[in-house]
């Protein structure tokens, strides 16, 4: 069981260097807005065409 | 039409169209018809950019575009400058905005794209789950104001936020706050939780001393930081509630989880005697992540928490000698003199120099009755005037105002508790006070029987007992029940209207805005005083309507209107009555035209049909002029009504219109009942009169005499497009353009209440079980402090049902009405 004395400061270390990586997202806005990135891929497409441009008019 | 857009909605706001609307969109060779100007400019706004897929992508229709010509150059003064914006080391100005209209991740799209094309403009990112935007630009080659004005052409409305001011608190540093004590108290619990568990199964089956303290020990040095990080908002908060003389619900939250700290602490450095640092850890974490639930759905509803903030106005316009200049509310000092149209708030507090008005004050005095105000009178800051332009004389601005005091109290008395939690909490005080004195009690009893089991015997009482199942039973419903109405477009600015709204059996309507579009528009006029010309009646009627906030008046918004305009009053209901060219004209009702000129030629008895709105003009000689306006019904206002009636809530229309066509809609709807000729008086008496039969009043209207009526209603509901003064009074918000989502929110609000009566109950018999058996000393605080987390688990999984809403979405109308029954 003597392993535990090294096993259970290794945790410790473990859940120092998490929380360190977790602080790091948040304080970098990695959780500051959770919906927009999703639906940036879809919109954000370089390769598409500038749309036609509008023809506005009106008949009446 | 000449060409194939048969649509029935808006392409850009989703609205339905107004009738003979004859504006077309061609996007990529196919024609779309839009409802208006404003949304014909901002979708070939969006269009030429190349932007279109805002269109596939968006959750809802865009904010309808119409209308306002905003000054927008106002922010580029020195002093909005200095207000609004932070100037970098690089020269460059950092702003934080709040955006109107923004609901999905696709509008955010839009604005950054739009606005990264635009010269100046360094950075922007939007975040729409907070509707704010961060800005960054180059002062040297774009205006402040050129940049808010570019995000209004796409028919959203940016509000600048002080920078760094105490009132617009940091949504983001908030959420990053408590995400850190979060995981703090998360990654601490997973921690613990194996070390006790490895201490119990020791206990049990042996375990060697020195393993034993080490795993003491490492639960000590877990556990510290979550309880004096992550658990620190709960002793702020006890010490707070004390010393306010009101114990609220983190009182025993405080004492179990510094008192489980210090006794485990105690014991291990004794090493003898039990730790219970897994039920201080798991404690705090549960609590936390109900904090977080709740914070993220203040964060979300964003009206209600600036709504103080949002009192004042932007830009005034400030006398001086001759000229008006219209400046920022910062720039004002006491002894300015302002002028106050009808419709804007007051900036600052002092005395109205002249001018006489009706002023709302219900924001700071609670009194729903808008008050008669003449020279000499004080009138506050942040309240609203209604009727008439006056010129204020300001006494005391900024921090010294009525409001800034009350914004004091009111941050000083909520501290940094959200709002949800205030409904709890006032139950909570006696029944802390109750689980105080049982474990006192407790407590006192244990240590004459078995001094040894006193403490856990306190402990779990205070563990078991906890804010867990019945504090966490009517919050967790109502933020599950608020994010899930915000997802069928309805933002709720008061918790307690979901109560009201779920018992509500009486449905008044308002037609104008409400049932109609709000968006008349002149259809024709007859000319009766032969001396004048249609185009001077018509500038004439312009010049009086400008003056006016009822949506009738918007009517007249695109015509050019006379000069030489003063003395204007506006009566809510009736009519403006203002001086033009030294004549003295009133625009409005018959009667209140009529009332002017006792004995005149009875010209008016061509004042047109029944069925259709007019408008009148007269002078001291008798009516000039009847303007015949039209008003398209909402699509969907049919089978939303016929749903809302299905489910117990009888609609009637209380419209200050004339009867014959708020008759025409009746009819249109479906033989409703209906009243007409109402005056905002009339509507707050008919109000009352069926509260006082018994009745629970929900009262949908938009516009500014629809205030004092919604305000006295059991739950009211605004248009999004109404006015903000209708908005602030409203206990919900639609934020599209149509009834539909008020069917969804009747449904949902009835499953919330059953779903808190569920967690009530059951929170009743957890407590009325485990409390006896905690006092009893039957209990471990470890199997406190799970019976607890069980508990609360319960009652969160049990709210969060109304999230995952069947009933709603099959609620859901399909827009398949007709669009636009012409009336």
């Amino acid at each position: 069981m003597s392993i535990l004395y090294l096993l259970i400061p290794l945790g410790l270390v473990l859940l120092v260097l998490a929380l360190w990586a977790f602080f790091w997202a948040v304080r970098e806005g990695q959780f500051d807005d959770l919906d927009t990135p999703g639906v940036q891929l879809l919109l954000d497409d370089d390769d598409a065409p500038p749309g036609d441009p509008p023809a506005s008019d009106r008949d009446g | 039409m000449s060409n194939a857009a048969v649509e029935e909605r808006c392409f850009h706001c989703g609205g339905p169209l107004p009738w003979g609307a004859r504006r077309t969109l061609k996007v990529g060779g196919v024609p779309h018809a839009v409802c208006c100007g404003g949304c014909e400019a901002a979708a070939t706004l969006i269009l030429s950019q190349g932007l279109g897929r805002y269109y596939e992508f968006r959750e809802s229709p865009g904010p309808m575009a119409a209308g306002g010509t905003h000054d927008w150059t106002v922010f580029d003064r020195e002093a909005s400058l200095r207000r609004y914006t932070h100037e970098r080391t690089d020269g460059e100005r950092e702003a934080s905005l709040q955006i109107e209209g923004l609901h999905c991740a696709a509008c955010a799209w839009l604005i950054e794209s739009s606005l990264r094309r635009l010269a100046g403009v360094s950075d922007i990112q939007v975040n729409p789950s907070a509707a704010r935007a961060a800005l960054r630009f180059d002062p040297r080659r774009v205006s402040f104001g050129a940049v808010l004005a570019a995000i209004r052409a796409l028919g959203f409305v940016p509000l600048p936020l002080a920078f760094a001011g105490g009132a617009t608190a940091d949504f983001n540093a908030e959420r990053r706050t408590a995400l850190k004590r979060l995981a703090v108290a998360g990654f601490g619990m997973m921690q613990v939780m194996t070390y006790a568990t490895s201490l119990y199964a020791g206990a049990m089956d042996g375990i060697t001393p020195d393993l034993e303290q080490l795993l003491r020990f490492v639960s000590l040095i877990v556990t510290t930081p979550v309880v004096l990080y992550a658990a620190q908002p709960f002793f702020v908060g006890a010490w707070r509630s004390l010393r306010a003389r009101t114990p609220g619900m983190d009182v025993p939250v405080a004492l179990s989880i510094g008192g489980a700290y210090l006794w485990s602490v105690v014991a291990t450095l004794r090493g003898s005697g039990t730790v219970y640092f897994d039920s201080a850890v798991m404690f705090t974490f549960f609590l936390l992540l109900g904090r977080y639930v709740e914070m993220s759905l203040r964060h979300r509803s964003g009206l209600q928490h600036d709504a103080l903030a949002r009192l004042l106005p932007e830009s005034v316009l400030r006398l001086r000698g001759a000229t008006t200049e219209r400046v920022i509310a910062d720039e004002l000092r006491a002894g300015d003199c302002v002028r106050v149209l009808p419709g804007e708030r007051v900036p600052a507090d002092g005395t109205i120099a002249s001018g006489t008005t009706e002023i709302d004050e219900s924001l700071l005095t609670g009194e729903s009755l808008p008050r008669p105000r003449a020279v000499g009178d004080t009138v506050l800051a942040g309240t609203l005037n209604l009727t008439g332009p006056i010129e204020v004389m300001l006494e005391r601005v900024g921090h010294s105002s009525t409001l800034a005091a009350v914004a004091r109290l009111l941050e000083r008395a909520q501290g940094s508790r959200p709002r949800v939690a205030d409904l709890a909490d006032r139950f909570a005080v006696w029944f802390v006070s109750a689980v105080l004195l049982l474990a006192a009690v407790a407590g006192l009893y244990w240590l004459h029987v078995d001094a040894a089991r006193a403490f856990p015997t306190v402990l779990a009482v205070l563990v078991v007992t906890c804010p867990c199942a019945l504090s966490l039973a009517t919050p967790a419903a109502l933020a599950a029940a608020t994010s899930a109405l915000a997802r069928e477009g309805l933002l709720v600015t008061r918790t307690r209207a979901i109560e009201h709204l779920a018992r509500a059996d009486c449905l008044v309507l308002d037609k104008t805005g409400t049932l109609t579009r709000g968006e008349p528009r002149l259809e024709a006029w007859t000319v009766l005083d032969p001396r004048l010309s249609a185009e001077r009646c018509l500038a004439i009627a312009a010049a009086l309507e400008s003056h006016s906030g009822h949506p009738l008046a918007r009517a007249f918004a695109h015509l050019e209107p006379a000069a030489q305009v003063s003395d204007v009053a506006c009566v809510p209901g009736r009519g403006v009555e203002a001086m033009v060219a030294s004549v003295r004209y009133r625009i409005g009702r018959l009667e209140y035209v009529l009332a002017a000129c006792p004995g005149a030629p009875a010209r008016e008895a061509a004042s047109g049909e029944e069925e259709r709105t007019s408008v009148v003009l007269g002078d001291p000689t008798g009516v000039l002029a009847v303007f015949h306006l039209a008003d398209a019904l909402r699509a969907d206002a049919r089978a939303a009504l016929e749903r809302l009636r299905s489910l117990g809530l009888v609609p009637q229309i209380a419209s200050g219109d004339r009867a014959g066509a708020v008759a025409a809609i009746a009819r249109a709807l479906g033989h409703l009942p209906q009243r007409s000729d109402l005056s905002a008086a009339d509507k707050l008496a008919l109000v009352q009169a069926l509260q006082a039969g018994g009745h629970r009043v929900a009262m949908v209207g938009d516009g500014v005499n629809d205030a004092p009526v919604l305000a006295a209603a059991d739950v009211s509901v605004a248009i999004g497009s109404g006015t903000d003064l209708a908005k602030v009074s409203a206990d919900v918000v639609l934020l599209g353009d149509g009834l539909t989502p008020l069917v969804a929110a009747v449904l949902i609000s009835r499953r919330t209440l059953h779903i808190i009566r569920q967690n009530l109950i059951w929170a009743a018999l957890y407590n009325g079980t485990a409390v006896p058996l905690a006092a009893g000393g039957y209990l471990e605080p470890w199997m406190a402090a799970i019976g607890m987390s069980a508990s609360s688990l319960f009652v969160v999984l049990n709210a969060m049902r109304l999230l995952r809403g069947a009933a709603p979405r099959s609620a859901r109308l399909e827009h398949t009405a007709p669009a636009g029954a012409h009336v």
